[in-house]
């Protein structure tokens, strides 16, 4: 089993463009990227703009006159990614449910007895107790913990912040419990983001300083063997499941992700 | 006819100067001020002051230019400054606003005085009471200056937009006919004043706290704190600088309503009484409706987040007053908050929690379980490495 870590050291293999017929396997499609993207890129507008109101009266003196302008752009643009975000969201339901690619993505994605052994046998691996870590399906329970709160904290936010925005319509009671949980759970979601997201996309040793898949979609045949060994099994196993998940390297693979997967 | 008191040479050498008053007068008088008492003969001096007998710092300078610009800048000093017939001044008594300044008030041409404001103000939350039925600690509440303090805060700007343009040229239409410039120009802003907010919101919210935040004081009157307001989102706005945020006075003394006359919330006539909410909010017919939208439902809510009475009633444990203190905020809580608003303020506190709770262990379970990731990886790295 190839090292992924190790692929950066001095004793890594020769350089990928000697090797003939290289293989990659497709995490992410092109919807799905497209998916990420617009929805990671609401998601920080969002938490910028939201978090804007927790300012410190005196680091907001420094904008002086400017306060104004800034505090209507940010309202406006607060409710654009929201929407935005809604509507990714939205979207998303039905590429579950419509797309054959989404179908299987919900499929792979619901949770299952074996998760939590996989998460058992994982954190004994993490303890050192365990040799080898368990062999993982295209989505570990790691994946499924983070889609699950994102289903739910997604959910969650826009219901209240819908709620804001409406807020005539409503008891001032339901207003105050909507301000304060769209407040607490923005805290959640940004934390869990920053630990748990960022971890995985960026400070994973073999990920630093930032994992491309969310712009390729693909990955390395050694590392889908390496972190998704069971579902690296069944792929080989059934020509249908290659015609999806394997593309191979060819002169139109972005160059960048050559680099970073050597 | 100058008072001479022939016993106290200091005053007989200074009648004697004042009995040279019509010569020095000429060099004394400001271009601006009509000094015809004289008053600036001593009090043109800038370090004339001295520190009293608390050693406060009593400045009795006067910059007459300064003084004819304000809203007083017509009236004589001895108007207000009643007792000063004698020099040095030993009978000075404190200026009383409801002193009739010999000015003729223009629509009843009566002399013109403060005393309506202030048998208003009275009658208000902010008033003293009657001599023979003083509010307890009198000395709290706050007087006549202490919010007219006659600063220059917010002098051409707000609803209008930047109108010192507006002020030039709307004033020089004026000038057309009424040809003298001082008077037209008092006129005028003694017109445009009211039709300015002097302070911007962040003034009027640290002119409230300078009391409403003070623990102690308000516990002595059975009040809180009003900290509660820096939850809401109206501060958030006035945070930011927005003209137009809603401060205190914004739903305390609305559209309809005077400053002078501010009213407990359990009075039919308050603004923030239920019956009147509606209004409030929305401010419809205001230069700014506020929550155009807002129903019974929505603008009876509470504003305010909850503070010390909601946390009270619903048996909490509070920061320590005084006996006597807590009992009187109790006693205004059971009148002021419902049952209702009591089961708000519990579901939002456990709701409260149960997010601490939930956030506190979600994340520390995310960095454990990713920390532990990173230890087993750099175990890895260190192994021999062992090839496909």
């Amino acid at each position: 089993m190839a090292d992924n870590e190790l692929a950066l050291d001095a004793e890594a293999p020769a350089a990928p463009e000697a090797i003939s017929g290289e293989r990659y396997f497709v995490r992410l499609n092109y919807s799905e990227r497209a998916q990420h993207m617009i929805f990671a890129g609401c998601f920080f507008i969002l938490v910028i703009t939201g978090f804007m109101l927790k300012l410190p009266e005196g680091f907001l003196a420094f904008f002086g006159q400017a306060g104004e302008l800034l505090f209507r752009y940010r309202r406006l643009l607060h409710r654009i990614a929201g929407t935005l975000m809604i509507l990714v969201g939205g979207y998303h339901i039905y590429y579950l449910l419509c797309k054959a690619a989404g179908r299987r993505w919900l499929m792979d994605m619901l949770p299952r007895l074996e998760d939590l052994k996989d998460m058992r046998d994982n954190l004994l691996y993490y303890l050192n107790i365990k040799e080898e870590p368990p062999e993982f399906d295209r989505f570990c329970y790691k994946h499924k913990i983070e889609y699950g709160a994102l289903i739910a904290g997604t959910t969650i936010m826009a219901l209240t912040g819908l709620i804001l925005w409406t807020q005539y319509q409503w008891s001032k009671f339901v207003v105050d419990i909507a301000a304060l949980v769209h407040g607490m759970e923005a805290i959640l979601a940004s934390l869990a983001i920053m630990i748990w997201h960022f971890y995985e996309i960026h400070f994973r040793p073999h990920k630093f300083p930032l994992d491309n898949l969310w712009i390729t979609g693909l990955i390395s045949e050694a590392e889908m063997e390496e972190e998704y060994g069971r579902h690296y099994k069944k792929i080989m196993n059934d020509p249908e499941l290659q015609k999806i998940y394997i593309k191979e390297k060819s002169d139109r693979t972005p160059k960048s992700y050559v680099l970073n997967h050597k | 006819m100058v008072p001479v008191n022939l016993h106290r040479i200091r005053t007989l050498v200074l009648a004697a100067i004042l009995l040279l008053i019509p010569g020095i007068s000429a060099f004394s008088q400001s271009d601006t001020l009509a000094d015809t008492e004289n008053c600036l003969l001593c009090h043109r001096y800038p370090n004339m002051g001295r520190y009293d007998e608390f050693g406060k710092k009593r400045v009795y300078y006067l910059n007459a230019e300064k003084y004819a610009l304000s809203v007083h800048g017509k009236l004589m000093c001895k108007n207000c400054h009643i007792g000063l017939d004698t020099i040095p001044h030993t009978e000075v008594k404190k200026v009383d606003c409801a002193t009739k300044c010999h000015i003729k008030e223009p629509s009843t041409n009566l002399e013109f005085s403060h005393a309506n404001m202030i048998k208003k103000y009275e009658a208000s939350v902010h008033g003293r009471g009657t001599p023979d039925n003083l509010k307890p600690s009198p000395e709290d509440l706050p007087t006549c200056k202490y919010c007219h303090d006659n600063r220059m805060h917010n002098p051409f700007d707000g609803q209008w937009g930047l109108s010192r343009a507006l002020f030039t040229e709307t004033l020089a239409r004026c000038k057309g006919c009424h040809t003298k410039d001082r008077w037209a120009q008092n006129f005028y802003t003694h017109i445009t004043h009211r039709m300015r907010k002097r302070r911007p919101p962040a003034e009027i919210i640290k002119l409230c706290t300078s009391c409403h935040e003070d623990r102690d004081k308000m516990a002595r009157h059975g009040l809180e704190s009003i900290e509660t307001f820096k939850d809401t989102f109206h501060w958030i706005e006035i945070k930011y600088g927005v003209k137009n945020a809603p401060d205190c006075i914004s739903c305390h003394v609305p559209l309809g309503y005077a400053t002078h006359d501010i009213r407990p919330r359990s009075d039919p006539i308050s603004p923030i009484n239920d019956s009147n909410r509606i209004q409030t909010c929305s401010n419809q017919g205001g230069v700014q409706a506020c929550h155009p939208g807002a129903k019974a439902k929505f603008a009876t809510g509470r504003v305010h987040a909850y503070g010390t009475k909601a946390q009270m009633l619903a048996g909490r444990q509070v920061d320590e007053f005084e006996n006597l203190s807590r009992d009187l905020i109790l006693e205004r809580a059971e009148l002021d908050i419902s049952e209702d608003e009591i089961f708000h303020f519990r579901v939002l506190q456990f709701i409260k929690l149960m997010y601490k709770i939930l956030i506190g262990a979600t994340i520390m379970f995310m960095a454990l379980h990713q920390w532990l990731d990173f230890l087993s990886a750099k175990r890895k790295r260190k192994k021999p490495h062992h090839g496909r």
